[in-house]
């Protein structure tokens, strides 16, 4: 696996480098900035979030199964008669209904975020190698390529055409 | 020809503040908001921490006399099974209240000053949980068989009553503090990368590299990060009006004159925001100072929480004016009772210092002069503190010290373990946030950066509508 990398001196260099690349046919391309960059989903062509769908799915499950806990504990498997209100009663079980939905929704967002749309933890990513890449978290904007090891010098050479500095590739045997 | 200015005079009483002073570039922002994380270690701040620690030990001690002798070391008795710890439970679940609302519902209103103080109201939420929540369980008597609250198959057979409030509020805040965790997470984690990139020493880099679990600032993970982050603050912003409501529910659905009124959950989340932004302002205006962040928590930020503390204090005032009026209205003599016996009886001078606290100290907001005032802001932010504190020590303690049969009346004393715990839990609050200032980044700054980027835009904007104005 070989990464091509280079720094950029704005937002608007950047994202026409990444435009002007994937036009000529790189589909691996990805941006590394301090901040989400306007505009970086439309050069990079990225697809719709579904992140939100991730976070329906699980409101949904965590709210039937808080009200369905309640109904099977108190109203089904060992009904308490307190003060005399039905073993099922649908009011007195929308709070924890709600708290329910919100808290698997919540793990959901988080946890799949983290290990399903980051694939976190990963602290050896290739572009680490490259020492001033330390920048991307403060104030750099980078741009990075992932190609076949033949492309790697072509790509470089095109990246410094587009005005990028500190142009690096990093090969990486197996991974 | 006219003679419009092309911009207004600095010292214009209708301009406000700015919320970032000057456009500092984003190195000289991550300099100066990592300052305090990467700097060598104070003495004033050791010293603090140390003077803090001791109060938690004394915490400690207390804690030991209560769970080793029984909760027998309280004041608590019966009719007062609940005093200084339900109070302070419900104060701190209050206090935490002003995080979620300025991470969540703010970010949703899309308002620019929440961005240089939403990390630091959202740890300051975390802590005051993390001490709310060690109060129910101190108090449950058997405290090592806590775990029974939760719903599991067991021997017992029987299982925790969902029609009572005290199972909604386990549920309500273990969701609280979970989602709390994770919104204040989600956001630290492209701070915590730059902490690891901007750190000098191997450890630090290898501790805030594990901790910002290898983020490298993608645009593909940016994506998800903000859809995440709006979702949860989505969630967050219905979820912080149940949890005080909830909590309420344990004191209006009882029969207690005093508690039992339907007011009650607005009123609680109204209170709990209040008491929430003064300590924000208690926290807040000592540490900008200290650690030299004025220029990204102006003075703006300052007015506008205090103009949400006069906002909130009033619906309070309207909530203690509705009280009234309903124990009037409702013709009860036992409801009228316990509301005159908190004017008249023998702990009138703790209502006095409630009613003074909330309702008058906050007028002084009024004054534009007051909330650009940062020491007498601050000492109505400490008021307000008390004044909650009386109020929930006013509704749980005084009411349950007078119900309907004159024969089980009996009054209420603290203890010293009752204040210990008290005291100690401040301590211990101020002990993790102490912690929270010197190893996390405090001011969110890639959030910081991105408003800069925002405000820029609205200055060339500005400038080329001026410069047309001009022209024509």
């Amino acid at each position: 696996m070989t990464y091509v990398l280079g720094q950029f001196p704005n937002d608007r260099a950047l994202l026409e480098a990444a435009r002007t690349l994937r036009a000529e046919g790189q589909k691996n391309l990805d941006l590394h900035t301090p901040y989400p960059i306007h505009g970086a989903e439309e050069a990079l062509g990225l697809k719709r979030s579904t992140v939100p769908i991730v976070a329906l799915i699980g409101g949904v499950t965590g709210a039937v199964l808080g009200y369905l806990l309640q109904w099977y504990t108190v109203g089904y498997d060992w009904p308490l008669n307190v003060g005399n209100r039905p073993p099922h009663s649908p009011p007195a079980f929308i709070p924890v209904t709600f708290e329910g939905g919100v808290l698997i929704a919540v793990l959901s967002i988080f946890l799949g975020l983290l290990f399903a749309y980051f694939g976190f933890p990963r602290v050896d990513h290739p572009v680490f190698e490259v020492e001033e890449f330390r920048s991307a978290s403060i104030d750099g904007l980078w741009l990075s390529a992932e190609v076949s090891k033949e492309e790697g010098a072509a790509v470089a050479a095109a990246l410094e055409r587009l005005g990028a500095a500190n142009v690096s590739v990093v090969d990486r045997e197996g991974t | 020809m006219s003679t419009v200015p092309k911009t207004a005079p600095e010292q214009d009483p209708l301009v406000a503040a700015p919320v970032l002073v000057g456009r500092p570039d984003d190195r000289a922002l991550s300099e100066s908001l990592l300052r305090p994380v990467l700097e060598p270690t104070r003495k004033g701040w050791l010293a603090l921490l140390g003077l803090l620690g001791l109060g938690v030990a004394f915490w400690s001690v207390c804690l030991y006399e209560v769970l080793f002798k029984g909760i027998g070391v309280w004041g608590n008795n019966i009719p007062v099974a609940w005093a200084y710890d339900i109070t302070s439970f419900v104060w701190w679940i209050g206090i935490g209240h002003a995080g979620t609302l300025i991470s969540a519902i703010l970010l949703l209103f899309q308002q620019q000053w929440r961005t240089s103080i939403n990390r630091f109201a959202e740890a300051m939420t975390l802590f005051a949980v993390a001490m709310a929540g060690s109060y129910p369980i101190i108090h449950l008597g058997r405290p090592w068989l806590f775990w029974w609250l939760i719903p599991y198959p067991s021997v017992n057979r029987i299982w925790p009553n969902f029609k009572s409030a005290l199972p909604w509020d386990v549920f309500a805040i273990t969701t609280y503090a979970t989602t709390s965790l994770l919104f204040w997470y989600l956001g630290l984690i492209p701070d915590l990368a730059t902490a690891r990139d901007a750190a000098k020493s191997r450890a630090r880099r290898i501790a805030y590299g594990i901790m910002s679990f290898g983020w490298r600032g993608s645009a593909r993970h940016w994506q998800h990060w903000r859809i995440g982050y709006l979702l949860l603050a989505g969630l967050s912003t219905p979820l912080v009006l149940s949890v005080h409501t909830v909590v309420s529910f344990d004191f209006a659905i009882a029969q207690l004159p005093g508690w039992h009124t339907t007011i009650f959950p607005p009123y609680f989340v109204a209170g709990a925001i209040f008491s929430g932004f003064a300590m924000v302002l208690t926290l807040m205006i000592p540490a900008r100072k200290v650690f030299g962040f004025e220029h990204v928590v102006t003075e703006r930020h300052l007015e506008n929480m205090a103009k949400v503390m006069l906002a909130t204090g009033l619906m309070v005032a309207y909530g203690y004016a509705m009280e009234w009026f309903i124990a009037w209205y409702s013709g009860s003599p036992t409801e009228l009772f316990a509301f005159l016996n908190r004017v008249t009886g023998k702990y009138q001078m703790v209502y006095a210092l409630q009613i003074f606290g909330n309702v008058v100290a906050p007028q002084a907001l009024w004054f534009p002069r007051v909330r650009r005032n940062v020491l007498a802001l601050f000492l109505i932010a400490v008021l307000v503190n008390f004044g909650m504190w009386t109020e929930r020590f006013v509704i749980i303690a005084v009411s349950l010290t007078r119900d309907f049969l004159p024969s089980s009346w009996r009054d209420y004393a603290p203890t010293w373990v009752d204040w210990g715990t008290l005291l100690g839990s401040i301590c211990m609050f101020g002990f993790l946030f102490m912690l929270f200032l010197r190893f996390i980044p405090a001011i969110p700054m890639s959030e910081v950066k991105e408003l800069r980027r925002e405000l820029e835009h609205e200055d060339h904007h500005a400038a080329r509508a001026a410069a047309q104005g001009g022209e024509r």
